[in-house]
């Protein structure tokens, strides 16, 4: 607005100036023509005097001369006309009039040569001849020539007989107005001698006089007004001269008059205004060229000033729309907002900013040309500006709404409000449009909403929980409870007391595993659960996952089958316990939901890695058992979900074990999946990734010992496998697929002199088993070569049988190159034989061993020191940390055997006290094993146990065969001699 | 009985030869005239004719030949010995067909050939100042015919001079009127006006230029002819549309006002001048300027003579005819109402316009005999209007549009045979 007013100011100024500069121009120039017309009429003026003069003494001179004629005329007496025109003849020679005449009072007249004619002398006869005054009188005569008759009355007299009393001469018009024109004018003025009537006597014209009244002519072709005609004409009576400017047929003109002198003739210039002026003019014409040359260059220094600071202001003014564009520009590219201005009349898009294309994949040039583009991003077939709801908007209002917009290249969605404000610059209507990202507000209310869905959901689910817990605990519970009440009923029964006795056992290991479950199903909910990442050995875990679940397999008399596709890593890092517990989950499922005589397939698969320096296992197992409805495969990782079929109600579970292992999986970062179809079966797989470690070969003394082995299996491809993986070692491998076969290739390299190194055979072959292809072996050859048995089985079963016929060693399949080289190296060492590789038994381990047992509880105490004494141990029991590191400290060295620390307790805890007593200067504080004794079950409880300097972890409610595994570990298999 | 017989047979002879002798003529006595047929046909003609033979009881048998075959009849008539009592003409180029010495009566001596006005007489009148027949016709005084009333209201008079006709011509320009109406589309007889003073003046020029020992060329006011027209055009005196004026915009023209002047007759203000603003009382005539004359000229009216056959059967008949007509009781019966210049001296019951006999002084001295189209071998209105025209449009000067002219008039002589070109 104030600019505008300033705008309006300087125009009103400049306006001014140049109408200003106008006004004083326009008198300037009115004041020196006005100067110039008077100087120039006084310089006409003098000169037209001049000519007036010499007309009027033109005048007299004619009428004094006839006079004198007459005088001489009257002297020389009548009858000598002879003499008279003679006389006469010199003076027409000597004045140049054209005729001389005699005339009488009426007229009548008679030539110098006798020529006779009358002459219309109008009015002026009576002033020549009543008045005896000497007239000018034109068109008097009909001669065929305009001519003026100057006249004067004589003495009467007589030429050749005619009687006179006037005498008279003539004289051409164009001769006399020859004597009128004037040389300064370029023969551009026009004098004439007129009547005050107008009538005209004499004329300069060039071509002769045209005109009859040239006071007509000037009142029909000139812009003198009436009242100055009248004027004029008053002053041609009057005898007053004057002078006046107007303008004739177009032309302005100096008009002079002057009275001649005689009756009302006057004398008449008519001059152009620029002839008479013509000097003046051309000083005036200098002037103003000097005047408008100064005018144009100080307009020019004006208007090149003006320029310069326009175009300095221009440059400003562009510099600072170019800097808000840039910064316009940079905002919105780091902002999710979209701007755009529309002309309000056509919809033209006069800006759009250039993170258009980035938001929604449209090209800012493209929706230059038609926001219309704009409107295929639209989700929902919405459209963008409905010109209607444009239009509607008041100036200076706005309408918003919100609407979604999906990206043109990436397909990705964004909420945005719109808000359309009407505004006008300077006067033109504009739509600024402004499109303000809501999408991750958006998001947010999303996952508010769904964390309210899901805060109803852990409701519901805590509902359920409490009530799936309340049911499944109670079952056991129930049992247990029951069971003991008929127990002390049936006390005197031993059969139903053992029968009772064991129910309630089952039931107490299945409320334990239940609620192993579902605290380790709350540790990882809670995301408390955290991976021990460690090295581990794929041989070790599968070897251990055999010892657990052939048993059972077994037992089921399932057949279980564990294959080994590719070559994966032995040796990975990784949480093996985790990892342990998803398969064996999977394993011990497989088991259970597998009816008798089922199959369970075991396979590890080696995928392409996503990078060298990791490896990608798929487990997967695959049994042919009961399956899964569609609809349950859905739900078979929730907590709690068991599907309910007649089958599955005989068979216990918490429900838990597919959720725990799901979320296991993700920790781990991999994936499972679950293909089913009930009465066939179901295969679950999951991929893992696991780091390796740095590459650690193992040096084996054997390598240098085994450069060829014999390998018989009835399954080609294992031997195929085998042979592959091998001569990746660097050792030759001959197979059989059969026993026969491998005898006699063993006995055929016997006989060549060049012994196979090792030779491995299957325990369980179609024909030839594995331990009568040993004898037979042994039998040809002898016992200089070792021979390995390649089994499923538990190792324990055949071992007895295996030694007898002959073989070294025993290697659990799938066969493993470092399972091998292990397996191995004692029989080249002579580093203990033929060692046994499966796990001990250790029945019988705590005999005779002294253990002092920290517990606070006193039922737990007494149980523990009950079970002990059952095992043939003996123990002394502290009651916290405090007290079991004071009895330690006092105890003699190799009193104790093994410490059992329970974690929490009173005073001091497990751990303070394990440290204190690794910390205490006893002989034995660093090398008595201390294993924690503790429901604190979940790994990092283990970890801390460690940490704190305990040897083992065991868990309560104690697992006896775990404690003596433990045990038996920890002190080794020699019973203490008490 | 004998002498009654002879008186008988003597009769009988007389009779025979009577009937012969009308035999022979085969009309019955009566006198031939040939005319074109639209010139026998003119109300006073045919007037004049009924009047003689109610009058005197004579014949007159009218042989009429259409317009266009008119010359060439008459002079094969007359080549074969055929040719009428008398023959109506205009004494114009086409009497050069005739032998004009053998064929016709000089009439000077004719009891009324004082009777005549000056301006007819010298139109009848051959190269040698006789008079070759007796004028019968209408007549009109072609020259300038100017807006007296447009004059007084600018104090102006009609020019006396070229030079004031042009300063009148530049005054008018001045004062916004077109100071000629200048019709350049399909009018053509202007150039005749200015042409004649400069044959009429000089015979010796016409002899010359009619036995091709002259041109056009070589006549310094021909060329001046053409320099005037091509100033005053450039001047703007025939205004702005002047090539396409033709003849019916001349009345309109000169009736608003809007043009002033035009070189034309005095008997067209009585048959196609339509009064508008200005009514034929409004105008004037004084000469005709075109260049060619420094007093200006007047052209008289072309005549239509009737000539005797001085070897017909009936001259003395064919005088009597002509004695007939020449009378003044005669012919103020034959013009009576008709609009024409007296072409008698006692010719009164004509129609004579305000404007011819105003002017009647100067008609006097500056009137010129229809000469230029009428004498000059070759010369054709139309030939002289188009190289005009090219001149007038730029597509040659003065002194191409001259030898234009000359090319024209000498090629149409050639056609036509005339001896010398």
């Amino acid at each position: 607005m104030k600019k505008w007013l300033e705008r309006l100011l300087l125009l009103l100024l400049v306006c001014a100036v140049a109408a200003a500069t106008l006004i004083i121009g326009n008198i300037y120039f009115d004041y020196i023509s006005d100067r110039i017309f008077e100087d120039s009429t006084g310089h006409l003026s003098e000169i037209y005097g001049q000519v007036n003069r010499a007309f009027g003494a033109f005048l007299e001179r004619n009428w004094k001369l006839l006079e004198d004629w007459g005088d001489y005329l009257r002297l020389i007496g009548e009858g000598r006309d002879a003499q008279v025109e003679e006389y006469l003849r010199e003076e027409q020679e000597n004045w140049g009039f054209t005729e001389f005449y005699f005339l009488t009072d009426d007229g009548s007249f008679m030539t110098l040569g006798g020529r006779t004619g009358v002459a219309d002398l109008g009015d002026d006869l009576g002033q020549l001849v009543y008045g005896r005054e000497p007239v000018m009188v034109g068109e008097a005569l009909d001669t065929g020539q305009d001519i003026t008759v100057y006249a004067v009355p004589v003495e009467p007299g007589t030429f050749r007989g005619f009687d006179y009393e006037v005498l008279a001469i003539s004289f051409t018009n164009a001769d006399l107005a020859s004597s009128l024109n004037v040389d300064a004018f370029s023969g551009k003025a026009k004098c004439f001698v007129i009547h005050s009537n107008g009538d005209v006597l004499l004329s300069t014209l060039a071509g002769g006089n045209i005109f009859s009244n040239y006071l007509v002519y000037l009142k029909a072709a000139s812009d003198i007004g009436a009242e100055a005609i009248d004027k004029m004409t008053q002053d041609w009576r009057d005898g007053v001269s004057g002078v006046l400017r107007c303008e004739i047929a177009g032309v302005t003109n100096c008009v002079l008059y002057q009275p001649v002198g005689y009756q009302d003739y006057v004398l008449l210039s008519v001059v152009p205004q620029n002839v008479v002026s013509a000097g003046f003019l051309s000083v005036q014409r200098t002037t103003t060229n000097v005047l408008v040359v100064i005018f144009l260059l100080v307009g020019l220094t004006v208007v090149a000033l003006i320029i310069l600071r326009s175009y300095r202001l221009s440059r400003r003014s562009r510099v600072e729309i170019l800097s808000r564009d840039r910064m316009f520009e940079v905002l919105s590219n780091s902002i999710d907002d979209i701007f755009i201005m529309l002309n309000a009349s056509d919809q033209h898009v006069d800006y759009i900013s250039p993170n258009l294309e980035r938001l929604i994949g449209i090209p800012v040039d493209e929706a230059r040309r038609g926001i219309r583009v704009m409107e295929k991003c639209v989700v929902n077939d919405d459209v963008v500006f409905p010109k209607t709801q444009l239009e509607a908007i008041p100036l200076n209002g706005n309408i918003y709404r919100e609407c979604e917009y999906m990206h043109q290249n990436t397909g990705e969605r964004r909420w945005y409000r719109m808000t359309v404000y009407h505004v006008a610059i300077e006067g033109v209507g504009k739509y600024i449009i402004v499109l303000s990202d809501r999408t991750l507000e958006r998001q947010m209310n999303q996952k508010l909403q769904e964390a309210l869905s899901a805060a109803k959901s852990a409701n519901e689910a805590k509902s359920n929980f409490l009530s799936n817990m309340s049911h499944d605990i109670r079952t056991p519970m129930n049992a247990i409870v029951g069971f003991s009440m008929l127990m002390d009923k049936d006390a005197a029964n031993p059969d139903k007391v053992r029968e009772y006795t064991r129910k309630i056992k089952a039931s107490s290991q299945h409320l334990l595993s239940l609620i192993n479950d579902v605290l380790d199903m709350s540790k990882i909910e809670s995301g408390k659960t955290s991976l021990n990442l460690d090295t581990f050995s794929l041989p070790q875990i599968l070897d251990e996952l055999s010892i657990i679940l052939l048993p059972q397999a077994k037992a089921k008399e399932q057949e279980f089958k564990i294959t080994v596709q590719g070559a994966p890593p032995e040796v990975m890092i990784g949480d093996k316990l985790r990892l342990n517990q998803i398969l064996i989950n999977l394993l011990s499922n497989a088991v259970k939901y597998t009816p008798a005589g089922g199959k369970i397939e075991f396979s590890i698969q080696d995928l392409p890695p996503a990078a060298p320096q990791y490896a990608k296992l798929r487990f997967a197992v695959r049994d042919n058992g009961i399956g899964m409805s569609e609809e349950f495969q859905k739900e078979i990782f929730a907590p709690f979900s068991r599907e309910i079929s007649s089958v599955t109600n005989k068979i216990q579970g918490t429900g838990l074990g597919m959720a725990i292992t799901k979320s296991l999986v993700d920790l781990m970062g991999g994936i499972i999946s679950v293909e089913s179809a009930p009465g066939k079966g179901s295969t679950f797989t999951v991929e893992l990734t696991f780091a390796l470690p740095e590459h650690r070969e193992a040096e084996y003394a054997a390598r240098q010992r085994v450069s060829s082995i014999l390998v018989a299996d009835d399954e080609e491809e294992i031997c195929l496998d085998i042979r592959e993986l091998m001569e990746g070692e660097g050792v030759e491998v001959s197979y059989a697929t059969s026993g026969e076969a491998a005898v006699e290739a063993a006995v055929e390299r016997h006989g060549s002199g060049r012994d196979f190194d090792v030779i491995v055979l299957d325990w369980k072959m179609p024909g030839m088993g594995g331990a009568e292809t040993a004898r037979a072996i042994r039998e040809q050859i002898g016992n200089g070569v070792p021979i390995l048995a390649l089994t499923s089985y538990d190792c324990g079963e055949i071992e007895e049988e295996a030694r007898s016929a002959g073989i070294n060693a025993f290697m659990s399949k799938p066969f493993f190159v470092t399972s091998f080289w292990q397996t191995v190296e004692p029989l080249f060492t002579g580093s203990g034989g033929a060692k046994e590789t499966r796990p001990e038994h250790h029945a019988g381990v705590m005999e005779g061993r002294r253990f002092l047992v920290a517990e606070d509880n006193e039922l737990n105490a007494e149980i523990l020191l009950e079970v002990m004494d059952l095992e043939g141990a003996s123990c002394e029991l502290a009651v916290n940390g405090r007290e079991a590191v004071d009895m330690f400290l006092k105890s003699q060295p190799g009193y104790y055997d093994m410490i059992l620390m329970d974690v929490q307790m009173p005073i001091m805890n497990g751990y303070d006290a394990t440290r204190q007593i690794r910390a205490s200067g006893h002989p034995e504080a660093k090398t008595i094993p201390i294993v924690a004794m503790t429901a604190n079950t979940f790994a990092e409880d283990v970890r801390d146990a460690l940490n704190a300097g305990m040897d083992g972890h065991l868990a309560k409610p104690l697992n006896m065969g775990a404690v003596r595994e433990l045990i038996g570990r920890l002190l080794g298999d020699d019973k203490k001699q008490s | 009985m004998k002498t009654r017989r002879m008186l008988c047979l003597v009769l009988a002879l007389i009779l025979a030869l009577a009937l012969c002798a009308c035999g022979d003529s085969g009309d019955g006595g009566a006198i031939t005239i040939m005319g074109k047929k639209s010139d026998l046909d003119k109300s006073y003609m045919q007037e004049i004719f009924r009047h003689y033979e109610s009058s005197t009881g004579g014949k007159i048998k009218l042989i009429s030949v259409e317009d266009a075959e008119f010359e060439v009849e008459a002079a094969r008539r007359f080549e074969n010995g055929e040719g009428p009592d008398i023959l109506m003409h205009f004494n114009n180029a086409d009497l050069s067909r005739f032998d004009v010495a053998e064929d016709f009566l000089y009439l000077n001596d004719q009891p009324w050939a004082g009777e005549l006005t000056d301006s007819a007489r010298n139109y009848c009148l051959d190269g040698e100042g006789n008079l070759l027949g007796l004028p019968y016709w209408e007549s009109s005084v072609s020259g300038c015919y100017y807006n007296k009333t447009i004059f007084d209201s600018l104090g102006l008079k009609p020019a006396a001079t070229q030079a004031e006709f042009d300063t009148l011509c530049e005054v008018l320009a001045q004062t916004g009127y077109t100071p000629i109406c200048w019709p350049a589309s399909g009018c053509c007889w202007m150039f005749q006006f200015a042409l004649d003073p400069v044959f009429a003046d000089d015979p010796e020029l016409l002899s010359k230029i009619n036995a091709n020992e002259t041109t056009y060329a070589q006549i310094p006011a021909v060329l001046g002819m053409a320099e005037w027209i091509d100033s005053a055009a450039a001047r703007g005196w025939f205004g702005g549309d002047y090539m396409d004026t033709g003849w019916d915009q001349i009345s309109p023209m000169l009736s608003s006002g809007k043009a002033v002047m035009t070189f034309i007759w005095d008997t067209w203000f009585y048959t196609d001048f339509k009064g508008g603003e200005y009514t034929v009382e409004d105008f004037a005539l004084m000469p005709a300027f075109l260049g060619t004359a420094d007093k200006g000229t007047y052209e008289g009216g072309n005549l239509n003579m009737m000539m005797v056959n001085k070897n017909g059967d009936r001259v003395d008949e064919a005088l009597d005819f002509l004695k007939f007509c020449a009378t003044p009781e005669n012919y103020n019966v034959a013009f009576e109402g008709i609009s024409t210049v007296s072409t008698f001296v006692g010719q009164n019951t004509n129609i004579e316009s305000q404007m011819v006999t105003n002017a009647k002084p100067s008609i006097a001295a500056l009137e010129r005999v229809s000469t230029a189209s009428t004498r000059v071998y070759g010369y054709s209105d139309v030939d002289v209007s188009e190289c005009i025209n090219s001149l007038l449009t730029g597509k040659t000067d003065p002194e191409g549009c001259v030898a234009m002219m000359d090319e024209k008039r000498i090629g149409e002589a050639k056609d036509r045979g005339i001896p010398g070109f």
